[in-house]
């Protein structure tokens, strides 16, 4: 997709505002992610390998980050929690982008009927609280990585479709919609030329929100115990079983807690920044306002 | 009473959303697990007649139809069943349980409120940028820091470090930590609403009146910014849950969250069920109540 | 020479380091009105809020600029003390009363607001001055009003609540900041009446901001014409607009003298009907269970002959844009018959063909929301070519350029987004794109309302050439009688979903036969009629 010249040039200006901030979160969130990502090529330890002679050590040359209670590598754990982390809140967050934006605005593109019925189970959804409804899905399918994206991308969605049944009702009012109507255009090709493109900087935006909520709640859940499969690290569970030995050991628990809040910290700070820059709202209105502003 | 028309509409729209989240709860624990007795008996070594007998106690040898009836209709009188596990009835820990989760949700809510509402009224009317950079900060502090790693710095720092608090058992510090997370996700898009009330032509009418700036903004831009207000309460609840159930968990106070997550661990299924249910539908009761106040408030919904 | 009551000396207010008005002085004599004249972004509502101290955050007052109330200096840049001067000493109301009021409290609340604020404590005494001041603005049944929201009352009856409310400390100055535009063209002629009457009454010096050149020969004694900030020509108001100076003063006059000649032609052979609309009535559907429909047109019968123009005149909620809405296949209505170039349009449940798209098209009112802003205007071009015709590309750049220069554009407009478009420009764009198809029934749908008065004629005047070369019909949907008049042979007038009046357009203005018709005529404020002030 080639983006209007104005277009990108409003993102460049958004992120010429306060480009420090964006600067330093980018510059923090490659290298972990580059890590997180290519942690089995790198591997020196298994992070599943115990040594019990070596329980809860402090970080040293041989364990950069020491060893957990039960003398495994923390920073192998780390790194391999941090890749199923990302890799289960990404595909949670595209499912639920998939979910809300594609269903949601064929939903309301295809008439009434379509719309009450697609809404009110997009209702029913939201009415339960994203963890609640996690914790019903593995109830109901059992621990793993799969429940756990299906219950991200279902909690989540009702936003974005919130957000696209609005956008939708927002552009069809337009009058160069009206006027495409009086050219015969079909309500696909509306869709497609008109709507589309002015409603996909609001729905990208909604992904920046919810990416790093993605990455919060599965932590909150494999915390919760209730996470990816039960002996699969991640950030979450590596607190957990570290809170065990919070007294004797906390650099076990430092680790996973400072990694897990500077990445969402970065990503939230970077998905500000997109979201600044996109908004196609601010940005329209603003260039019109820049006219259309009375004496 | 064309003025409660809405309401009643309003009413109606949130039991049908009860009902049909007490029906996904059943879909979910009881129909898509299979047999509760199977997946318990593998672990119990039931022989073929003591499963049969257990079925029939629970009921669940009677048609899907039947025991929905029966579970919604008995949660209707306050029965909510025995625990499989303990085999008290489960209406007797839920009494417990939710006195726990409501102060922990019901303090916090009110502190986190708070704390946006005097950080964005004070933002809005000094116009002071430190204060705008600090409800950035904490609106982000607040997306990104899972309540639970706040609550493990908290307990490394005052507990461990400072020993100032003892480790188990910190009400205080979970209000806190819940609180600040609620003000966290309120206080940016109060702000930001608050900005643009403050240049809505009736605003401005008003201190064209001459009015005084405590006035302007107690009877004129408040009550333009209450219905956000009020929309924003709705999506903090929901975060409420997640933070409470946490808290409940890393503090071990014996709330709804600690005991449904005790239930799905242990698989005592008709817990599991009621203390999803009593959190859900009370979400929707708070909600349902919301959407009235905001119809109230306004005189042109009416 | 009377005593002044308003001196501005040196008035100038930055945004940034970009001027948005510049160097404005003028005096307003106490007891008289003084009218700033200006098209949009000539800074004119920025002045009167520079005076009362209300400008918008990042708006500057420079530091040499002063202004005098009374012979004393104002104290512009103490928010604290002119606080004290605003509600008091002057007082100021607004373009759109609606959103001017706030919708949570009742118009006595507000009032009541106003009047503490001058230490009228709550009780008898207070109630009382409400009532006198809402039978000062000529509001029926005072005690009932107060009682009211704002959304429960017309636009009119809210401008006089906004005009109560400024006036209840008898303030020395009001200003009023373009306080008609937003009304019906009868209330406007009401308010205008009112603030007259309230003047004659309590001497108030007023301070009128508009850019309706007729209403201020009406009302004012001095006219200040502005643009882009700068003062262009100041005087009393007879020698302003019989005798202007100034090349854009003449200007704006001879537009609007331009409207009030009536147009030569206006006779042409009628052909076959292009367009018969018979008893056609539309409600807008109940929104939920509980609610009325909303019934809009009730028995439209209208015929619309090939190369004439009718026009369809009307104030807002008579229903005029919606039945173009109709005629353009955009809306089915629930009864009726439209016969579109003789084939029945119920036969075939008001669903067009292709063939009857390409020649009956339609152009908007706000040309800043009919074209899309993510597209170039080539893109938004080719679109009724890719949709109604068969795909044959050749030379299909030189017929945009050809089409774009017939409205007066220029071959790089193509290229162009339309934010890059002045309203103008982009209304041209949009009768351009309308054109394309060769239509031979244009319908305009209030297309130039949303325009400058300069700027409006020469859109109305490309579309009249346009009409006499390629010989298409129109259907012209206004609520501005002398624009109407300007462009139609024949005036349909619409008053709550009901044609009152249809005859020949001179017939129509000259001796009108329906009282509605009388009324609206009778309230356009015409330079030709405005009976200038010989004060000043």
């Amino acid at each position: 997709m080639r983006f209007p010249a104005w277009y990108t040039s409003s993102i460049t200006r958004g992120l010429q505002q306060q480009p420090a901030g964006l600067i330093l979160a980018a510059a923090t969130l490659i290298p972990i992610i580059a890590a997180a990502l290519l942690a089995p090529l790198l591997g020196t330890y298994s992070p599943l390998a115990q040594d019990l002679l070596i329980r809860n050590h402090a970080p040293s040359w041989v364990h950069l980050l020491g060893t957990d209670h039960l003398g495994r590598d923390v920073l192998a754990r780390l790194l391999d929690g941090g890749r199923t982390t990302l890799l289960v809140s990404t595909v949670g967050t595209l499912l639920a982008f998939v979910l809300g934006a594609g269903v949601g605005l064929l939903a309301v593109t295809f008439g009434r009927v379509s719309e009450a019925l697609v809404f009110g189970f997009i209702d029913l959804v939201r009415a339960m609280p994203g963890t609640l409804l996690a914790l019903l899905l593995i109830v109901a399918l059992g621990s793993g990585a799969l429940p756990l994206i299906l219950a991200l991308g279902l909690s989540f969605s009702p936003q974005i479709a919130y957000v696209a049944r609005a956008s939708y009702r927002r552009e069809i009012a337009r009058d160069y919609v009206r006027a495409a109507r009086t050219f015969g255009g079909t309500r696909l090709h509306i869709l497609g030329r008109h709507i589309v493109p002015n409603v996909a900087g609001a729905l990208v935006t909604q992904v920046a929100i919810i990416l790093p909520r993605c990455i919060v709640t599965e932590s909150v859940l494999s915390f919760l115990g209730v996470g990816s499969s039960p002996d699969a690290p991640t950030w979450g569970r590596m607190i957990s079983d570290a809170a065990r030995s919070i007294q004797t050991a906390p650099h076990v628990l430092v680790a996973p807690l400072l990694a897990l809040i500077i990445l969402t910290i970065c990503i939230s700070i970077v998905g500000d920044h997109l979201r600044r820059g996109l908004d196609p709202v601010r940005s329209d209105d603003s260039a019109i306002g820049r006219e259309a502003r009375p004496a | 009473m064309r003025r409660y028309l809405p309401v009643a509409a309003t009413v109606i729209r949130g039991a049908a959303q009860a009902l049909g989240i007490v029906f996904l709860i059943f879909l979910l624990c009881r129909v898509v697990p299979g047999d509760v007795v199977d997946v318990l008996g593998l672990e119990g070594g039931l022989t073929a007649d003591q499963a049969e007998a257990m079925r029939r106690e629970l009921g669940i040898d009677k048609s899907l139809v039947d025991q929905f009836l029966d579970w919604s209709g008995g949660m209707l009188q306050g029965e909510f069943g025995r625990s499989l596990r303990y085999g008290v009835p489960v209406s007797g820990m839920l009494l417990h349980a939710l006195p726990v989760s409501a102060m922990l949700a019901g303090g916090s809510f009110a502190i986190g409120l708070a704390l946006a509402l005097v950080l964005a009224v004070a933002a809005t009317s000094t116009r002071s940028t430190v204060l705008d950079v600090a409800i950035n900060a904490l609106n982000i502090w607040s997306i990104a820091a899972p309540t639970f790693c706040v609550g493990f710095i908290g307990i490394l720092v005052f507990s461990i470090w400072l020993g100032w608090l003892p480790v188990l058992g910190g009400v205080g510090m979970a209000l806190v930590i819940i609180g600040l997370d609620n003000a966290g996700q309120l206080v940016k898009p109060l702000r930001e609403e608050l900005r643009e009330c403050v240049s809505l032509p009736h605003v401005r009418t008003a201190r064209a009146k001459g009015l005084a700036p405590m006035q302007v903004a107690v009877a004129h831009v408040l009550p333009a910014a209450s219905p956000i207000v009020l929309a924003l309460s709705g999506i903090v609840l929901a975060n409420l849950v997640s933070g409470t159930i946490t808290m409940e968990v890393l503090f071990g106070l014996p709330g709804l969250g600690s005991l449904a997550l005790n239930a799905i661990h242990g698989r005592d299924y008709p817990v599991i069920m009621a203390a999803i249910t009593v959190i859900s539908v009370s979400l929707v009761v708070i909600n349902t109540l919301v959407d009235i106040i905001a119809r109230l408030i306004d005189p042109r919904m009416s | 020479m009377t005593e002044g009551m308003l001196e501005v000396r040196a008035l100038a207010v930055a945004i940034g380091n970009r001027p948005v008005v510049s160097e404005v002085n003028f005096t307003l004599p106490r007891g008289q009105t003084l009218a700033i004249i200006g098209e949009s972004g000539s800074g004119k509502s920025m002045t009167a809020a520079a005076i009362m101290g209300l400008l918008p955050a990042g708006l500057r007052l420079a530091s040499h600029s002063e202004v005098l109330l009374g012979g004393k200096p104002l104290p512009l840049r103490d928010e604290s003390l002119m606080r004290r001067i605003r509600g008091r000493r002057m007082a100021m109301i607004f373009q759109d009363p609606m959103s001017c009021l706030n919708p949570y409290m009742t118009v006595g609340a507000q009032i009541a607001e106003a009047l503490r604020h001058l230490g009228v404590r709550r009780g008898a005494e207070q109630r009382e001055r409400i009532v006198e001041l809402l039978r000062l603005v000529e509001l029926p049944t005072p005690e009932v009003m107060v009682r009211r929201y704002p959304h429960q009352m017309s636009g009119g009856q809210q401008q006089r609540v906004m005009i109560a409310m400024a006036l209840a400390s008898e303030p020395e100055l009001l200003i009023a900041d373009e306080p008609t535009s937003a009304l019906d063209a009868t209330v406007q002629a009401e308010v205008l009446q009112l603030l007259e009457r309230v003047q004659q009454r309590l001497h108030t010096s007023i301070l009128f901001i508009t850019h309706d050149l007729a209403a201020a020969a009406r009302l004012a004694h001095d006219i200040v014409v502005l643009q882009s900030g700068r003062v262009v020509e100041q005087g009393p108001v007879g020698q302003v607009i019989h005798a202007p100076r100034q090349a854009y003063t003449k200007l704006l006059v001879s537009v609007r003298q331009m409207l009030e000649r009536p147009q030569a032609g206006h006779d042409r052979p009628s052909e076959r009907p292009v367009l018969v609309i018979r008893d056609l009535s539309y409600a807008y559907p109940a929104r939920g269970p509980l609610k009325k429909s909303n019934k809009v047109l009730d028995g439209i019968s209208l015929p619309l002959h090939g190369g004439r123009t009718l026009g369809i005149l009307g104030e807002s909620g008579s229903g005029k844009s919606t039945l173009a809405l109709i005629v353009a296949g955009l809306i089915s209505p629930d009864m009726g018959e439209i016969e579109l170039f003789g084939d029945s349009m119920a036969a075939v449940r008001f669903r067009m063909s292709p063939r009857q798209r390409r020649r009956c098209q339609i152009v908007f009112q706000n040309p800043y929301g009919a074209l899309n802003p993510r597209l170039t205007i080539e893109q938004t071009m080719r679109e009724p070519i890719e949709l109604l015709e068969t795909p044959g590309r050749t030379g299909l750049r030189s017929r945009l350029e050809q089409s774009l220069a017939d409205v007066g554009l220029e071959p790089g407009h193509l290229n162009r987004y339309p934010h890059q478009l002045s309203g103008g420009q982009r209304q041209r764009v949009c009768i351009a794109r309308a054109l394309l198809s060769g239509p031979e029934l244009l319908i305009c749908d209030e297309i130039v309302s949303a325009l400058d008065a300069t700027v409006q004629m020469q859109v109305l005047e490309t579309v009249r050439s346009l009409q006499r070369r390629l010989g298409f019909a129109m259907l012209f949907i206004g609520h501005d009688i002398e624009i109407v008049r300007w462009v139609s042979d024949d005036i349909a007038v619409m008053h709550r979903g009901r044609v009152v009046e249809l005859g020949n357009a001179e017939q129509i203005v000259q001796a009108p036969a329906h009282s509605y018709t009388r009324r609206l005529i009778a309230s356009a404020p015409a330079l030709a009629r405005a009976s200038v002030n010989p004060g000043a």
